[in-house]
């Protein structure tokens, strides 16, 4: 297949997935607020994060990878949305699933990501989380629940779904 | 009873009950196939990969080109489901893909589920960071959608590039059990048949 042709098939299949998969721009919530499960992991500039030392701030937290076509599609709302709500202490922690560092810096050179990107490797924590498919996002509110849900893309410097974290500040 | 009451009584029906709508369509330029299901609040989406698609993708996620070559030639389609319900309101649709029947050349057989195919990987032929690949890039086996809720992902249906099936999609929605059928599909050809 030439190199056109691969151009071609890729276009067609992410103008397919952008057109079914395009999700409204809401958030669900979740039954009962569970109490998100904990994890340590490192990002791409070696620091730790562990959920629990975000105690007192809504944190969003995204599970994605650099082959996920929705995933690519939303990680440049993902940064404005940062701009946007970093100064405001709510918190944003893309975990990459299954990818390396090399793999994702690349990646970055592309899609621009000022927030954490956590990696984690061997899927450990992600099988921990209910998470059925790429991407999927979830609010944690400041107690550590999980207040909603998100599966699939969205654009996250939306106005309507930076209140909803807002909110959960108050 | 009454004209209205029943007339009331199957417009309350006509959610779960819809008669599904399939349309076919090609994109001009590629050749590749898609077939959108539509029925209550199901909406289905199957896209051909080819071949090609489908071996370099895994190719690059650190699958031996036998193993990557074996996914890529068992008829393997970009899968889109989605609650087409407004979020927040309406019923929930569930999947099991383990439901699903297809039929081709008068045989029925099921999808290859994903569980099926890492079952037939020893350790040492697939590393883990592939086989995680694998599991996130293929659609879940069982899923719950709520309004609004899509899902995406790969599924192979095991019959050669070019064969034509029909698929028997299964589903719940509300507690009831639908079904109906895509008729005709046809599974992506090998590079050669490339336009």
């Amino acid at each position: 297949m030439s190199f056109t042709q691969r151009v071609r098939v890729l276009c067609w299949s992410l103008v397919c997935l952008a057109a079914v998969a395009h999700a409204d721009q809401t958030l669900t919530p979740v039954p009962g607020r569970p109490l998100a499960p904990d994890f340590a992991l490192q990002d791409t500039e070696g620091e730790q994060h562990r959920l629990t030392d975000y105690r007192g701030r809504p944190v969003l937290i995204n599970f994605w990878a650099t082959w996920c076509p929705p995933c690519r599609e939303e990680i440049p709302s993902m940064n404005r949305a940062w701009k946007k709500i970093a100064a405001a202490g709510i918190v944003m922690l893309a975990i990459n699933v299954g990818e390396d560092e090399d793999t994702i810096f690349v990646f970055t050179a592309d899609y621009p990501a000022d927030f954490p990107v956590l990696l984690d490797r061997d899927g450990e924590i992600i099988g921990q989380w209910p998470v059925k498919g790429l991407p999927t996002t979830y609010i944690v509110d400041p107690e550590g629940r999980i207040a909603y849900r998100a599966i699939g893309g969205r654009e996250w410097d939306d106005e309507q779904l930076l209140d909803a974290l807002r909110a959960l500040q108050k | 009873m009454g004209v209205i009451l029943k007339l009331m009584l199957c417009t309350a029906l006509l959610p779960s009950l819809a008669t599904a709508a399939v349309v076919r369509s090609a994109d001009e330029e590629t050749g590749l196939v898609k077939w959108h299901f539509s029925a209550g609040a199901l909406e289905l989406e199957l896209v051909q990969r080819l071949p090609d698609q489908t071996r370099g993708f895994f190719l690059a996620r650190g699958f031996s080109g036998d193993v990557a070559d074996e996914i890529a030639t068992s008829c393997v389609f970009q899968t889109i489901v989605r609650n087409r319900v407004e979020a927040g309101a309406g019923e929930a649709v569930a999947i099991d893909l383990g439901q699903w029947r297809r039929v081709h050349d008068g045989n029925q057989g099921g999808i290859r589920l994903k569980e099926a195919w890492i079952a037939t990987w020893p350790e040492d032929r697939v590393s883990q960071p592939a086989r995680l690949a694998f599991r996130w890039a293929t659609f879940p086996t069982v899923q719950e959608f709520l309004p609004g809720d899509y899902n995406w992902g790969m599924t192979a249906y095991g019959l050669p590039p070019g064969a034509v099936f029909d698929l028997n999609v299964v589903w719940r929605q509300g507690g009831q059990m639908q079904d109906d059928w895509i008729r005709g599909i046809e599974c992506p050809a090998d590079v050669d048949s490339l336009k």
